[in-house]
């Protein structure tokens, strides 16, 4: 059997296994968390918070994009937590890994799961907080989200999140994955967004800080800067993604299943 | 004799410096009910991941379905069925859905999943939730499970742990149709002597990671020095003085039996009709568990020694 047919069988046995849990809904509901909030702000307060001059829209992609990139880190660490304490609180790693699929591709059949949903999750993120505008712009037009702007942008944006967050996603990945205790992936996690956040302010290394790639991915860009001319941290993300990634499956491959 | 479904040639297993098997030989009849006893921590779940590649063997210790275990593991798990210890089951899923969770992974027909719950008889309850399963439908529903791909050999370890006894008597009617009807070789392993002996056509006994017997479940029992016979009766000092007439020595009297070691089955209607001529009313003569636990107990023990 080909690792295409295998991934393929992996893949779908791995979807099945979250119907009825909570994680669906959290894919569902996590991201609408913040474009609500948006939405009863800008409609109680809007014409406060809109400066004349300003576009709504920026106003918006500014307060959906900033307490996104904060909270999002905290998001994956709950999934990358949920997608392997399933198996853990189950007992059945042994389970799928008795069945005639190799180590691998049932490896990859996890990791690919979990980062579609984060990826899902940020996208249905960006469309509910485009709704948020424009809704917005039917009950309340004196705002302005009539104005010209390019929409595209917060997907942008979310998809530089996400990519810029691969690295420490792959690092929560392989600590739920290898270790039963939640407490040791959420400890390291909350550790690393902390530490980074008072890094940030002045230690020079802060930028090679994989809990601090996706922040930095979108420090000083504007609504008229180019996205993508910046890289580096997203370049950084990936580097670190590949390695962690490669060293958990290499791990599951070889060791010996309980 | 039929070709072997399993061998395992001098097989090392290490657990950091801890020598978990040593130097295991085995050999499994294809179409057997292969009984792997041994007590608790002797080797017998290690050698059973081994045999899954949950732990990893090393080349040409492990063959199955005549392959090398290493080069064709895709292939040969793909005909075994196997239960490991405490069920592996999604609770929140319903027993249905579990068993289509293993379907997806394997790829045979939605059909399938009907003929084996129908095996397992578990139709009535396979739509709800397995956290409302009892222990006994769990290991149904996990051997529902390893039946999904109509394997040749199911590697069952302790199916009938924690069950209560029509749980047990139900698993073992199980295993017996599933070898009998299905054709399925079954290689079980159970550290409780009696369960083996009611099922198992071969068997093997493990302890400390060495292998002490292999064989079929007759040649264990003539392995033995000789029987116990226990005899109840009425008048118990009375028949114990006529047992001991007849040059027989009595191990144990209560008040209402004897125990008698005896060399020979042929003892037992010698003793029984020496009883009966006497006048007394025997009700029971039982020759069978307890010798068997004692050869078993007298082989795991000598190691220790």
């Amino acid at each position: 059997m080909n690792l295409a047919l295998e991934l393929k069988r992996g893949i779908s046995a791995e979807l099945f296994k979250f119907r009825r849990t909570f994680v669906l809904w959290l894919l569902v509901l996590a991201p609408a968390f913040v474009p609500a909030i948006n939405f009863i702000i800008l409609f109680k307060k809007g014409d406060q918070i809109i400066q004349d001059g300003q576009n709504a829209w920026a106003v918006l992609l500014g307060n959906t994009i900033q307490p996104g990139n904060f909270l999002f880190p905290f998001f994956v660490m709950v999934i990358a937590l949920f997608v392997n304490s399933i198996e853990h609180n189950s007992n059945t790693w042994k389970l799928i890994y008795t069945q005639p699929i190799s180590r691998l591709a049932t490896f990859l059949s996890k990791m690919k799961v979990f980062v579609l949903m984060i990826f899902f999750s940020l996208m249905l993120f960006a469309f509910f907080s485009l709704i948020v505008g424009y809704l917005l712009n039917v009950v309340k037009p004196e705002l302005g989200f009539d104005q010209a702007f390019d929409k595209s942008l917060i997907f942008q944006a979310c998809l530089k999140i996400f990519l810029a967050s691969l690295g420490y996603a792959a690092l929560q990945f392989a600590l739920s994955q290898k270790s039963k205790n939640l407490m040791l992936s959420l400890g390291i996690g909350i550790g690393g967004v902390i530490s980074v956040m008072i890094l940030m302010n002045g230690w020079e290394y802060a930028d090679y800080h994989p809990y601090g790639y996706h922040m930095f991915a979108l420090r000083n860009v504007g609504p008229e800067d180019n996205m993508w001319a910046e890289m580096t941290t997203v370049y950084r993300s990936f580097i670190v993604a590949t390695a962690v990634f490669a060293l958990s499956g290499w791990d599951m491959v070889r060791k010996r299943i309980l | 004799m039929s070709k072997p479904i399993i061998e395992i040639q001098r097989l090392d297993f290490y657990f950091k410096e801890f020598k978990a098997l040593d130097q295991v030989n085995l050999t499994v009849p294809t179409g057997s009910i292969y009984g792997f006893l041994g007590p608790n921590g002797a080797g017998k779940t290690t050698t059973i991941r081994i045999l899954l590649d949950l732990f990893h063997s090393k080349n040409q210790q492990v063959k199955i379905f005549g392959k090398e275990l290493q080069r064709h593991r895709g292939e040969i798990l793909g005909k075994i069925g196997a239960l490991i210890e405490n069920p592996s089951i999604y609770k929140h899923l319903s027993g249905r859905q579990n068993l289509e969770v293993i379907r997806k992974m394997v790829g045979v027909p939605k059909s399938r999943i009907d003929e084996v719950l129908k095996i397992v008889r578990l139709v009535d309850n396979a739509d709800k939730k397995a956290k409302n399963y009892s222990l006994g439908m769990c290991q149904r529903l996990g051997l529902a499970a390893a039946l999904l791909t109509d394997p040749e050999l199911l590697i069952l370890d302790e199916p009938t742990n924690g069950l209560d006894p029509s749980g047990i008597i139900e698993m073992r009617e199980l295993i017996i149709s599933l070898n009998k009807d299905h054709g399925k070789t079954i290689f079980l392993s159970s550290h409780i002597l009696s369960e083996i002996e009611k099922l198992a056509t071969d068997v093997a006994i493990i302890d400390q990671g060495k292998i002490l017997y292999e064989g079929k479940l007759q040649g264990l029992q003539d392995k033995g020095k000789g029987y116990q016979l226990t005899v109840e009766l009425d008048k118990v000092d009375e028949a114990a003085q006529t047992v001991k007439g007849l040059n027989y020595t009595v191990s144990e009297t209560n008040s209402h039996s004897l125990v008698i070691p005896i060399e020979n089955r042929t003892d037992i209607p010698k003793i029984n009709k020496a009883l009966v001529d006497q006048g007394i009313d025997v009700y029971q003569l039982n020759s069978s568990d307890e010798d068997l636990e004692s050869i078993f107990l007298n082989i795991t023990k000598k190691l220790d020694q």
